[in-house]
């Protein structure tokens, strides 16, 4: 009887051993990337593209068979969290993204000060972390992401804002000088009055000024705004060539039929709002319209890989938003990052960090991106005009080499 | 010139809008004491719902009607079902209208998603006067909030239904010893406060793109305005709306435009400590034994 029992504890252990090794390699096989973004809450028109474009570029690498790290091969598994737009919300997720869920990876977040706050448990744990804000210069200095330094693992998935800022004014202007018969003069901006608005603003008046323009005014209005006409009459008092809406593409929709039954100006410039909403909504104006991506356009596009790329996006279920585009600073670098574990032949995250410095990848947005040594990345911006009679026209637009002063 | 009579209509289309929200808040808060933070709500769910209707090709009056209908049920549904046990204790109605607003804005993001709706402008044309632009669907807005405003005082000052419910905010015990059916008069104002944002959402969409979040800041300025022209009181409602919408255009026209709504709450802060019932007088909700 007692040798039956100890046989029986003997079998059972040898079962739950093998169990256990069984899902222990299960584990192993997959590689946990996590997404932090606002699917609720203010920042959602943003936030919900994140998933999207991981999501994809995660079932895509799949699809052709995973990735293959160290002569082993990998599934890559999405984990997204919903911060709700609300930055204790980003830190709990973060913190139990990388203690609970072990992730190899972070993306995001939209904002700026979550995707700060995040780095703080994601750069000691030393996770890999891609965030598409155009403002991070500050904290991605020399010295903050050498090894050892405070942000090693920390990469900024879209160019510095003096460079999109400049190949935006520089789109805006040149697309709606044709359209305006003369050359644009006069610039009013009108901004949402947060610390994002107020930040990026300060790039783009002096990216406009570097491009010759004269601005008597820049009006900022609270974020919650609906009702712009008293902004709107405001702006009209100076008799604006253009009225730059910045950079909320939400409030911008909400403004610019207003601007049109107030004839505000001679032309607008709407940014982050897609020329596919344009077409969808209907929208029409009696005067040259110049829109921005960030960065490349869904509706209308000059970019040849756009079109796969939005198809697949949009199959996969994601929403036609006016930032839809948002997802291509993420979507891309997933392919990046697991390219550079494949050479980096593991997942240690000061071997990944090296062969992601080394390496240009092919992607939708660009068919060279490349982390400068500040891991920082550099492409065009795509801007495009719709003429008073519908016609759309795009380009891509090249960012300037230097800061204006 | 041009451009401050521009600012003076700018006022009066921003006044026709929070005036409508802060009827159904002053009616609802100051006559029957539920404080409903989810009247933002309310009145986003009728937006949402003219837009539904007229995205599957509906004419907008008929939208407009519908959202009206669909927000006064939805209005009905939750009084009798929620706020009614909450009447006796204001503070757990308020929790719970908290709640609300977080539950509804999830429902319409579950079905419809996050992004922005919009729908054609139901009047397109726009006047030309002395360099003043006018659109029609702001006049629209206008009529039908002067309309709406002036039906409901007729109703609430005239009628033997609002005697009746001016004396139920007097002494609810009273009222119903003298067999007014308090309740039922509770619930008819809540619905009829629902009814009227579902008409503010119906007016605002054809004015404006909404989103789920689209509540949260008209529910406040709906608050404000309640509260300068008094609880309860409707001409008091009129006259803060306009005071209110002429502050906010020529604030944003003339002075710090950023500060625009720091200007409006911050007069209802000088309202509240100098004159506590409000610049017309309120009802301070109604009283209890």
């Amino acid at each position: 009887m007692k040798s039956n029992l100890l046989r029986g504890a003997a079998v059972a252990l040898c079962l739950g051993a093998s169990a256990y090794a069984a899902l222990a390699q299960d584990a192993g096989d997959t590689v946990k990337i996590g997404v932090v973004a606002a699917e609720s809450g203010a920042f959602v028109s943003a936030g919900h593209t994140l998933p999207a474009g991981v999501g994809l570029a995660v079932k895509q690498i799949n699809d052709a068979g995973g990735i293959n790290v160290g002569g082993k091969n990998y599934k890559l598994e999405m984990v997204k969290r919903d911060d709700r737009t609300d930055i204790a919300t980003a830190i709990a997720a973060t913190q139990e993204l990388v203690r609970d869920e072990k992730v190899a990876a972070i993306f995001g977040s939209e904002s700026h000060d979550f995707t700060l706050a995040m780095a703080k448990i994601t750069q000691p744990a030393k996770i890999m972390h891609f965030a598409g804000n155009s403002t991070l210069g500050k904290v991605l200095t020399p010295d903050a992401v050498k090894a050892g330094g405070e942000n090693h693992y920390l990469f900024q998935s879209e160019p510095q804002e003096f460079q999109r800022s400049g190949s935006t004014a520089r789109g805006v202007l040149s697309l709606l000088e044709p359209l305006l018969g003369a050359k644009p003069k006069k610039s009013v901006l009108v901004v949402g009055n947060d610390a994002t608005g107020q930040f990026l603003s300060s790039f783009y008046i002096t990216a406009l000024k570097a491009e010759g323009q004269e601005v008597p005014d820049i009006i900022f209005y609270p974020p919650e705004t609906t009702d712009f006409s008293p902004f709107l009459t405001k702006a009209k008092s100076f008799d604006p060539d253009v009225i730059h809406f910045w950079y909320n593409g939400d409030s911008t929709l909400t403004a610019l039929p207003q601007a049109l039954e107030l004839g505000a100006a001679k032309s607008y410039f709407l940014f982050g709002v897609d020329p596919g909403i344009w077409k969808e909504r209907g929208l029409t104006a009696d005067v040259p319209v110049a829109m921005s991506c960030v960065p490349v356009c869904w509706g209308a596009s000059s970019n040849p890989n756009s079109k796969t790329y939005f198809d697949a996006y949009f199959a996969a279920g994601a929403p036609h938003g006016v930032t839809s585009s948002v997802s291509l600073l993420y979507h891309d670098y997933v392919h990046f990052l697991a390219k550079a574990w494949e050479k980096a032949g593991s997942f240690d995250p000061d071997k990944t960090v090296d062969a992601l410095m080394s390496m240009k990848y092919s992607g939708v947005v660009s068919d060279s991106l490349a982390f400068n040594e500040t891991h920082q990345v550099t492409h065009a911006t795509e801007v495009c005009a719709a003429a008073p009679g519908g016609e759309i026209t795009c380009s891509m637009q090249q960012p300037p080499e230097k800061a204006p002063e | 010139m041009d451009i401050l009579l521009q600012q003076i209509l700018n006022g009066l289309s921003i006044a026709s809008v929070i005036t409508l929200i802060a009827v159904g808040v002053t009616l609802i808060f100051g006559l029957t004491g539920i404080i409903n933070f989810a009247h933002g709500e309310f009145l986003m769910v009728g937006s949402i719902v003219t837009w539904l209707a007229v995205s599957n090709g509906l004419p907008f009056p008929v939208a407009l009607i519908l959202g009206v209908l669909a927000v006064a049920l939805m209005g009905f549904v939750l009084e009798r079902a929620i706020f009614r046990f909450t009447l006796e204790r204001p503070t757990n109605g308020f929790i719970v209208s908290l709640g609300l607003i977080v539950v509804l804005q999830h429902i319409v993001i579950l079905f419809w998603n996050a992004n922005q709706k919009s729908i054609p402008r139901p009047l397109t044309t726009v006047w030309e006067v002395g360099g003043v632009r006018i659109a029609s669907v702001r006049v629209m807005v206008i009529l039908m909030t002067i309309a709406v405003v002036a039906m409901t005082y007729v109703m609430i000052t005239r009628s033997r239904y609002g005697r009746a419910l001016r004396a139920s905010v007097e002494d609810r015990d009273t009222a119903a010893l003298m067999g007014i059916p308090v309740r039922r008069y509770i619930t008819g104002v809540f619905v009829l406060g629902s009814a009227l944002a579902g008409l503010g959402g119906g007016l605002l969409i054809a004015l404006f793109p909404i989103t789920p979040f689209t509540g949260g800041t008209m529910v406040m300025k709906g608050f404000a305005v309640a509260l300068i022209g008094g609880l309860g009181n409707l001409t008091g409602a009129v006259a803060a709306g306009l005071i209110l919408g002429i502050v906010e255009g020529f604030s944003a026209g003339y002075g710090f435009s950023e500060w625009t709504d720091a200007y409006s709450f911050g007069l209802m802060i000088l309202v509240l400590l100098f004159r506590p019932h409000g610049l017309f007088g309120g009802t301070s909700g109604p009283k209890m034994a």
